[in-house]
C-alpha cells in the first residue's frame, strides 16, 4: 500500500502524544500510541512492511492484527482528507 | 508696501502638515499610521490613545479610507516572499515585513480597526514565538496569570470578580503573549470583550496557566499536558491558514508548556476568593 500524509500538515510530539494540525481546516487531530507510531513512519517515508514490523515489536501483538491496525488507520486519515492522493 | 514687507518676513513656524500621524506600541510591535483623513487617526487615538508611543520603531503604514461591508467577515492572511496581505471585507492591508512599509485601507470605524490590528497582531506574535489567546489575563504579585477558555467559559466574570477584589486584569477576552530571553511575558492588551476597558501598555512575567471551569466551590488541580494542549490550541486567536502558522502554533505551543505550570481552576461566581488559589 503507498500512503502519503499531506505535506500542509503540521505535527509534533507533545507531553508524549502526537498531534496534528491542519491550519487550512482550523482542525486538530490527537492520536493514540498505535496510530502515533504509524503516523510518524509514514511521515518518514516508511514503508507498510516497515511500520507493520515496529507495530509488532512495539506493541508485542501478532503480524495479523498489526497489519489490521495499519489498514484501519490508513483508511481513517482518508476519510478525515490527511492523505495526499498517489 | 507694509503688506511687501510682512511677505518677506521669515516664517518662524514650519508650515502646517496635512498629515495626520499616531504611533502605537502593542505588544512591543511599533505601528506608526499616516494619512490625510483625520478621521482614521482619530478613531485610533480614541481607540488605542492608552498605547500610544511616537516614533517605536516598527511597521509603518499609510492609512486611507475605504467604505465597505465587514462581509466576508473573517479576515485572510496571504504571505508571499516578505509581503503580507490581510484583507476582509472593510480593509486591505498590503505590508512589507522586511521594510515594515506598506499601506492599509480601511473603514473609519473601530470594529474594522480593531479587527485589522487583532489579525496582524496575532500574525506576528506567533511568528515571534507568541500567541494571541482567548483568554482572562490578571497580575498576582507581579506576575502575569491567564485563563483560558471559549466563549461563555466565564472570562469576563472571573475579571470582574478579580478586580472586584483588587487585583489588575489584563484583559478579560484576548491576552499577548511573547517569548523573550527564554521566558514568557504577558503584555498589556487593548483587546477587551465585556468589560470593555483600555487596556494599558506594560508586560510581566507569565506565572502559570489555567483552563478555566465554573463550578460550586473553587479548586484548583493538575492538568495534563495533553488537555492543556488542546485548550491551548483551540483559544490561539490565528488568521492565518498556512501550514507554516500551523507549524508555529504546535513549536510554540510545545515550548510553553514545558516553560509554564498549566491547571484548572475551578472558580465560585460568588467573590474573588479564588486569587488565593492562583499560582
Amino acid at each position: 500500500m503507498n500512503v502519503k500524509i499531506k505535506k500542509e500538515l503540521a505535527f509534533r510530539r507533545i507531553a508524549g502524544e502526537v498531534f496534528i494540525v491542519d491550519a487550512a481546516k482550523a482542525e486538530m487531530h490527537e492520536l493514540n500510541s498505535t496510530a502515533a507510531l504509524i503516523w510518524e513512519g509514514l511521515a518518514a517515508g516508511e514503508t507498510e512492511k516497515v511500520i507493520v514490523s515496529a507495530l509488532i515489536s512495539e506493541f508485542e501483538i501478532e503480524e495479523k492484527t498489526a497489519r489490521a491496525d495499519f489498514a484501519d488507520f490508513v483508511e481513517e486519515l482518508e476519510k478525515a482528507g490527511l492523505l495526499a492522493s498517489v | 508696501m507694509a503688506g511687501w514687507t510682512a511677505l518677506r518676513r521669515p516664517l518662524k513656524k514650519a508650515p502646517a502638515s496635512f498629515l495626520s500621524r499616531i504611533g502605537l506600541e502593542i505588544a512591543g510591535f511599533g505601528l506608526n499610521f499616516e494619512s490625510d483623513q483625520s478621521g482614521i487617526i482619530s478613531v485610533l487615538r480614541r481607540r488605542y490613545g492608552k498605547f500610544r508611543a511616537a516614533g517605536k520603531p516598527g511597521f509603518s503604514l499609510e492609512v486611507s479610507g475605504a467604505p465597505g461591508s465587514q462581509s466576508p467577515f473573517k479576515p485572510a492572511i496571504v504571505l508571499t516572499g516578505s509581503r503580507l496581505e490581510i484583507g476582509r471585507g472593510d480593509f486591505n492591508s498590503s505590508l512589507d515585513l522586511d521594510t515594515g512599509s506598506g499601506s492599509l485601507r480601511a473603514a473609519a470605524n473601530e470594529q474594522c480597526l480593531d479587527a485589522f490590528l487583532r489579525s496582524l497582531i496575532s500574525f506576528l506574535l506567533l511568528r515571534s514565538g507568541g500567541f494571541m489567546l482567548h483568554s482572562a489575563g490578571l497580575v498576582k504579585n507581579g506576575k502575569a496569570y491567564l485563563f483560558l477558555g471559549k466563549s461563555g467559559a466565564g472570562k469576563s466574570t472571573l475579571s470582574k470578580l478579580a478586580a472586584a477584589a483588587g487585583a489588575e486584569v489584563i484583559s478579560d477576552e484576548i491576552n499577548l503573549l511573547r517569548f523573550e530571553k527564554g521566558r514568557f511575558r504577558a503584555y498589556g492588551s487593548p483587546f477587551w470583550g465585556e468589560m470593555r476597558a483600555d487596556g494599558r501598555p506594560g508586560s510581566w512575567p507569565l506565572g502559570g496557566i489555567h483552563l478555566l471551569g465554573k463550578a460550586r466551590e473553587n479548586s484548583l488541580s493538575a492538568c495534563p499536558g495533553g488537555e492543556a494542549l488542546k485548550l491551548l490550541l483551540r483559544c490561539l486567536v490565528n488568521f492565518d491558514k498556512s501550514p507554516r502558522a500551523a507549524e508555529l502554533a504546535l513549536k510554540n505551543s510545545a515550548r510553553l508548556l514545558a516553560a509554564v505550570k498549566f491547571g484548572r481552576l475551578k472558580f465560585s461566581k460568588a467573590d474573588g476568593s479564588f486569587m488565593g488559589l492562583v499560582k
